[in-house]
């Protein structure tokens, strides 16, 4: 996804009073997770779960939030998405950079990348995939899925090899 | 001094102030000796009370917020003390009931009897006090009315066989009646 989409999203979630945006940085978000920074309204954690904790924290109290990570940090996250965030019903965004969706990404992700839309169905956690081109329907559908105190993920694909 | 002991003492000193407490045994002797709304009782997810308290305190700039942890719980997420040491929250108390344990599973060992959890903490630009007596921790407790955060107080305890009931919460409820109260 190009940088100038990132970018607006970022701005278009928070004008729909998304406050806070905590994760760990991931080079296919990286446009997005630079606008967080230069609004200063990101935290960057240690580890995914640690930004989970950090933004269900501020969810009950009242302050919509979006945690961001690598499909990686996705799968390290699992067992706190289903033992805190669904268990609870903690309505927050997730948002995905994809690596291992081509089939000739770098190695090391290629196992886990396989299989990222498959663990989202297993654990029951609905999800999209946004584009360049469908970003703000998908933007919608998450920020309504949240209003109905449901968490929801935004998946980005890695369509490029640097 | 075993940890349901020390739980009530420093529950009995907080009235409304949000708790958010581990999992494990530490939830339950904190339902079982001073069940409140305003206890977030983190049944799941170890490791993740004392970010979860990060986050409601950086939005509840007025209230002192407390975390309840366990040795165990905090050696599953030590890049916690460096994310709230760095963020340096005024109003965050973090409360480590220390047993070299984890209590919970069997009591198997940690090993916070070799390397010592507040040393870690005090790096990480924490105020730190450290107690085993009931009398040590009464004494913390007042201590810290005037002191800003982020403050850790690790207590060592003793390992101990009574268990306490299971919280009879569901997790909505605990989490709906948690918002309400804050």
């Amino acid at each position: 996804m190009n940088e100038k989409i990132q970018r607006k999203i970022f701005h278009y979630l928070k004008k729909n009073k998304i406050e806070n945006f905590i994760g760990v940085p991931d080079s296919t978000l990286k446009h997005f997770i630079d606008e967080c920074l230069k609004n200063n309204r990101i935290i960057i954690s240690t580890r995914e779960e640690e930004a989970i904790g950090i933004a269900t924290g501020m969810t009950l109290s009242k302050s919509p939030s979006l945690v961001f990570m690598q499909n990686a940090g996705f799968a390290n996250s699992i067992s706190t998405i289903t033992s805190l965030v669904q268990l609870y019903e903690i309505p927050l965004i997730f948002l995905i950079g994809w690596r291992g969706y081509l089939s000739n990404d770098a190695p090391e992700h290629l196992k886990i990348g396989k299989i990222q839309s498959d663990l989202l169905k297993i654990i029951g956690l609905k999800s999209k995939i946004i584009t360049e081109k469908n970003w703000k329907i998908g933007c919608d559908w998450a920020l309504r899925q949240i209003k109905g105190k449901k968490p929801c993920a935004l998946v980005i694909r890695r369509t490029y090899h640097d | 001094m075993i940890r349901r002991d020390a739980i009530k003492i420093v529950s009995e000193n907080l009235r409304k102030n949000p708790i958010v407490s581990a999992n494990g045994f530490m939830s339950r002797d904190l339902f079982e000796v001073n069940d409140k709304e305003s206890n977030f009782y983190m049944i799941g997810s170890m490791g993740l009370a004392s970010s979860i308290g990060l986050g409601i305190a950086l939005k509840n700039l007025k209230k002192r917020v407390f975390v309840f942890d366990g040795d165990g719980n905090i050696l599953m997420n030590l890049g916690s003390l460096v994310t709230i040491g760095s963020m340096a929250p005024k109003n965050l108390i973090h409360i480590i009931f220390d047993n070299s344990s984890h209590e919970s599973t069997g009591g198997q060992p940690t090993q916070s009897s070799i390397i010592a959890i507040d040393k870690i903490a005090k790096s990480t630009n924490y105020t730190v006090f450290r107690t085993s007596s009931k009398k040590g921790l009464q004494k913390i407790l007042k201590q810290i009315i005037k002191k800003s955060g982020p403050i850790l107080i690790l207590v060592k305890i003793n390992k101990s066989n009574r268990v306490s009931k299971r919280v009879s919460f569901t997790p909505t409820q605990i989490k709906n009646r948690f918002m309400e109260a804050i």
